[in-house]
């Protein structure tokens, strides 16, 4: 059997970096990716807007995705596609079995970087109920069909979530000459970035509508419309606003769920509010050491850089892990209150000497909103100016800490 | 029960408003009422005249216009002037078992559907469970086909290639007065011919440590077994075409030429055909084909349910087939429980309630509550584990049991009518009665000699849902394309994809693979690998993007290539 | 008037008062909200993501953009252009397809690698 010390699964903006990062700091690598080409759900998301932050460029989701895969071919990094993990048992080492047009193999590795992104959340998980027409996708599928095959899934469409792909896909199918009858979201607020709902909705005068809902869909062969009514502050349906539309396609952008169904399989519990597995500073699982996941499968990112981070730290970190001779230690919880949602790493370990790096989103949206970061006896305060319960923050602080993190607290004041 | 005993009951609720008389044996009840629940009230108090074989119940209801059966698409003459020795109308379980069976002999046979696909009705749309046989009354025809075909699960799916498995029910039962009940539920699975085990309800936890076992008590029936109903469809009809037995898909039956009690010949949207020997095996519209033929005793009452399934990792809250029965209840079916399916994934219900239309396969937010609702109460599970739901409707007669006959009046007419659960676990054993009776007419007709060609193994390879590694290695040296996975939550691969593309009875649209593979049952529920069949369809089989279609004319997945329309030629770079 | 500034993730939320002819921007955090405040009121301009068709059956599309943003009135003049091609040449990431678009001066650049 050959052996590793570091096995990435998924080869997207995660698994690429991890790949990456992991032999440069001269880990024996492997890189399995299920498609034919590398590159992950970025092939597909041809419009800009990644890389603001690691490159300083507005760049499309294929150039973004080059921009690695150019680094990996200038190293020798061994990478198998078409390529699908099959199970994985823990024994001194990790045995990986997985199956592609060669065959069954496996292989042994000592530690495993999970990089497997996350799927939609479909129409049956938000109990759309009627006939089952045609014509009706996840934002993903819709965007598969349309920017990879180039097809149209329909001509006069209705979007169902103010999600990012949602309302890119708002824009795109307008480009190919389809109508966008408006996005309606159930919150009283967007769920994708702001940015995005004017340069995809308003640029294009496609409306959007919050707390609204879709009681209703009509067509027994391929969808013919939605009934849609406005919802009150307990999420009811408010009758009077009952309104049929009619439509030839729905697409829905009702959140993504982090894909887990290997580390679950482990045993790894996943973490209810960021339904991904709960993981320390190094992206190390917490309950299995030598596992490591990063990426989308830890909690859903906004801007792939931070993705791409993670990423690159989780393929340092396996390295590093394995020279330590596999060494754990004392780890830290992070402790935040109400208003947080979540704080990614839910862990840190005591003795990090590194700058200290937190991903979080909020309950609610505050303005002039400060943030106390408590770490030992120290209280550092960063103030945000806005924060949106749809947009993840991103929190950096200086490691000037002389002894262990015992305590680290987040609030908002 | 005589017709006037019949006529004072329905008068005493409805008045004049229904007239009762009698034809070809059965009770036939006409008018009009307000609600869905009065015409079943009538149909089911006819239903208890001994004297009479069955009930017509052609009441209708005011507000309520019963849609004719959704017909396909096609006009044209390709099975015109043909002559067939038996036509089976139908093509879910029933129609393709009996088919298997009767191409042991060698005898022209047509298998007929009115959609584009087989078992697209209730087939597909059950808990794929393999029944005890314990729910039946002793001395139904019910009893008897369940119990036999149960037993006959064994051998068939090895000689078909699919998966079963005995997995046993556990019943577990409230109520004070399961004390006098139990030993009339003993007596029952007696005469039924049926293993049980009472199970106190100290022991409950040794069977299924995670249900709530908050009872009386409990019965273990461990004859108990899961399929993938579809897949087993596919099996028979499958191993039926590879022993010579034609199909006739997107085939609507109008009507029927009848001449001195003898079908002479089937008028179809795709021509007239002759035949020898007719078989109804139309489900729903068995009642219609019936009177079609002249012989009509009995109307379908499509009685509905909706069934849940849960996502795989909730497979090891359970072991069997678990349910809480309510003995008393008046219900026609125990009402549901927890299906282990056999693929690993947790169902839920079926429910059951009585409604108008055959067809109506839409789901409602308060019926996937109330399935949910039920179980919850054994099992701790949450909403967030629902990948999908559907319903389904049942081919109910008023006399609740099943239709297995050479007709009374029709000598070249055989039913294999109102198959209602237990219907998929008789199918074995219903699917040889019928061959038993085909050929007892045809003998009279023909020269009737056996199908020395008949194989009873299935040519199509069956993956099953259990391959090890080695198996899936050997496979994939044999066709690469087996190590190419398509649907990653079911782990299903290129190669199974394309032989179902390729199989015998081709597989062109999106739910058709779907129902031969499983591509799309998982948690993404097609996400990922709709666009990847799509591809796959089109490059196995040429059919254009914009024609290739989730389940047949009229359900297009795309609809336009981008950038071909506003240019003629394009300019290249 | 108010505006969310696109050209970066922090999205400012800017406050435009106009003086005249003059621009009083607020609320950014850096120089280029203000070059977009003045730009997206006087003449507002996008860049143009799209995929233009290919010979190739296994990848029938391949995605382009435009290299600078482009009038916002022009998009779908933009997008005609784009859809009358179709590439059959080797082609690599930041390939010229089209020079100086609908004379926006911008060009149609290859976004990912085809047939390399």
């Amino acid at each position: 059997m050959k052996e590793y010390d570091v096995v990435i699964i998924g080869g997207g903006p995660a698994g690429m970096a991890a790949a990456i990062s992991a032999y440069d700091n001269e880990g024996k690598v492997l890189l399995i990716e299920r498609e034919e080409k590398i590159g992950g759900i970025l092939k597909q998301c041809i419009h800009d807007g990644f890389g603001l932050v690691k490159f300083n460029e507005q760049l499309t989701g294929p150039e973004y995705a080059n921009r690695y895969i150019d680094e990996i071919k200038k190293r020798k990094i061994e990478i198998l596609t078409e390529t699908f993990v099959l199970k994985i048992d823990e024994k001194e080492s990790f045995i990986m079995e997985f199956m592609n047009r060669e065959g069954v193999q496996k292989i042994t590795t000592k530690t495993i970087i999970f990089a497997t992104g996350c799927r939609e959340r479909t129409s049956k998980q938000i109990f759309i109920h009627g006939d089952r027409p045609a014509g009706i996708y996840t934002a993903g599928t819709a965007q598969y069909f349309t920017n990879i095959l180039g097809f149209l899934p329909g001509k006069n469409c209705v979007i169902l979530g103010s999600g990012d792909i949602g309302l890119i896909m708002a824009r795109r199918l307008t480009l190919e000459g389809a109508k966008v009858q408006g996005v309606y979201e159930i919150k009283s607020e967007p769920s994708g970035l702001t940015r995005n709902i004017r340069q995809c909705l308003d640029d294009f005068d496609i409306p959007l509508y919050l707390s609204h809902k879709i009681t209703r869909v009509f067509g027994k062969d391929r969808i013919t419309g939605v009934e849609i009514c406005q919802i009150d502050e307990n999420f009811q349906p408010i009758p009077s606003t009952l309104k049929k539309i009619e439509c030839d396609c729905l697409i829905l952008s009702v959140g993504l769920i982090p894909e887990n169904e290997l580390i679950q399989e482990l045993g790894i519990k996943i973490n209810k509010f960021t339904n991904g597995p709960e993981v320390d500073n190094n992206f190390m699982s917490t309950e299995i050491s030598g596992i490591f996941i990063c990426g989308n499968a830890v909690h859903v990112n906004d801007l792939v850089d931070y993705v791409s981070e993670s990423g690159e730290i989780a393929g340092k970190k396996a390295v590093e892990f394995i020279k330590n001779g596999e060494k754990t230690f004392e780890k830290t919880s992070v402790v935040f209150d109400e208003q947080f949602l979540y704080v990614v790493p839910q862990y840190y370990n005591k003795n990090t000497k590194e700058d200290l790096l937190f991903y979080f989103r909020s309950k609610n949206n505050f303005n002039d909103q400060k943030i106390n970061i408590i770490i030992n006896d120290y209280i550092i305060s960063k103030k945000y100016k806005k924060l949106k319960s749809a947009e993840m923050e991103r929190l950096t602080l200086k490691n000037d800490f002389e002894s262990n993190l015992k305590k680290i607290n987040l609030q908002m004041e | 029960m005589k017709i006037e005993n019949i006529k004072k009951q329905i008068e005493k609720k409805f008045g004049n408003k229904i007239s009762v008389s009698e034809k070809n044996g059965a009770v036939l009840l006409e008018g009009k009422l307000n609600k869905w629940e009065e015409v079943i009230f009538c149909g089911k108090i006819a239903a208890k005249s001994e004297m009479h074989r069955g009930v017509i119940n052609k009441i209708s209801v005011e507000g309520i216009e019963i849609p004719k059966p959704i017909m396909p698409r096609i006009e044209d003459s390709i099975f015109a002037k043909d002559n067939y020795d038996v036509v089976i109308i139908g093509g879910g379980i029933i129609g393709c078992s009996i088919a298997r069976e009767l191409s042991r002999w060698d005898i022209k046979i047509l298998l007929l559907d009115k959609e584009n696909d087989f078992a697209m009705h209730t087939s597909s749309r059950n808990d794929g469970m393999i029944h005890p046989g314990i729910a039946s009354k002793p001395g139904t025809k019910k009893a008897y086909y369940n119990v036999l075909g149960n037993k006959m699960y064994s051998e068939a799916s090895k000689e078909l290639g699919f998966d079963f498995k005995r997995i046993g029910s556990l019943i577990m039962y409230d109520g004070w007065y399961m004390r006098f009940l139990k030993p009339l539920i003993g007596q029952r699975a007696k005469k039924n011919g049926i293993e049980m085990e009472y199970i106190n309800k100290n022991r409950i936890k040794e069977f299924e440590p995670n249900v709530n076992s908050e009872c009386v008590g409990a019965i273990f029936l461990p004859s108990t077994g899961v399929i993938s109903p579809y897949k087993a469809t596919f099996a028979y009809a499958e191993n039926a075409v590879q022993n010579g037995v034609k199909i006739g898909l997107e085939t609507f039956v109008k009507g029927m030429r009848v001449e001195n009690n003898v079908i002479s010949s089937i008028q179809t949207n795709r021509g007239e055909i002759f035949t020898k020997l007719v078989i109804n095996a139309a489900g729903v519209y068995s009642d219609e084909i019936a009177d079609m033929a002249g012989d009509q005793f009995f109307t379908i009452h499509p009685r509905k349910g909706e069934i849940i399934i849960l996502d795989k990792n909730t497979h090891g809250l359970v072991n069997s087939v678990v349910s809480k029965a309510d003995f008393l209840s008046k219900k026609n079916t125990k009402g549901g429980g927890i299906v282990k399916t056999i693929e690993g994934n947790l169902l839920l219900g079926p429910s059951a309630y009585e409604q108008p239309f055959k067809e109506d396969y839409s789901t409602t937010e308060s019926s996937i509550n109330s399935v949910f609702e039920k179980e919850r109460k054994i099992l701790n599970i949450s909403k967030n584990d629902i990948i999908t739901y559907f319903s389904g409707t049942r081919a109910s007669t008023y006399k609740e049991d099943f239709i297995i006959e050479k007709s009374q009046k029709i000598k070249n007419l055989v039913h294999a009518a109102g198959i209602q659960s237990p219907g998929i676990a008789s199918a074995p054993a219903i699917a040889v009665e019928i061959e038993k009776i085909c050929v007892n007419i045809l003998k009279s007709m023909m020269d009737l000699k056996r199908n020395n060609k008949f194989n009873p193994k299935r040519n199509e390879q069956n993956i099953s849902a259990f391959i090890d590694e080695k198996e899936r290695n050997r496979l994939i040296h044999e066709n690469p394309d087996f190590g190419k996975i398509i649907c990653r939550c079911e782990t299903i691969s290129a190669a199974e994809v394309k032989n179902a593309i390729h199989s015998v009875i081709p597989a062109l649209t999106i739910d058709a693979v779907k129902r031969r593979t499983r591509v799309g049952m998982g948690r993404c529920q097609g996400g990922f690998c709709t666009p990847l069949i799509t591809k796959l369809i089109h490059e196995e089989t040429g059919i254009s993007y914009t024609e290739i279609t989730k389940k047949g004319l009229g359900s297009n997945l795309l609809v336009a290539e981008t950038k071909v329309s506003e240019v003629d030629k394009h300019e290249r770079v | 008037m108010n505006l969310t500034c696109i050209v970066c993730p922090n999205s400012c939320e800017l406050f435009i008062e106009k003086n005249g002819d003059k621009l009083k921007v607020s609320g950014h955090m850096c120089k280029r909200g203000i070059e977009f405040a003045e730009n997206e009121i006087k003449a507002p301009k996008r860049v143009v993501c799209t995929t233009v068709k290919t010979n190739l059956q296994n990848t029938p599309r391949l995605p382009v953009k435009t290299d600078k943003e482009i009038p916002k009135e022009k998009i779908f003049d933009v997008m005609k252009e784009v859809n009358k091609l179709e590439v059959i040449n080797k082609t690599k990431v930041g390939d010229i397809l089209i020079k100086n678009v609908c004379g926006t001066e911008a060009n149609i650049v290859a976004t990912d690698n085809f047939l390399f």
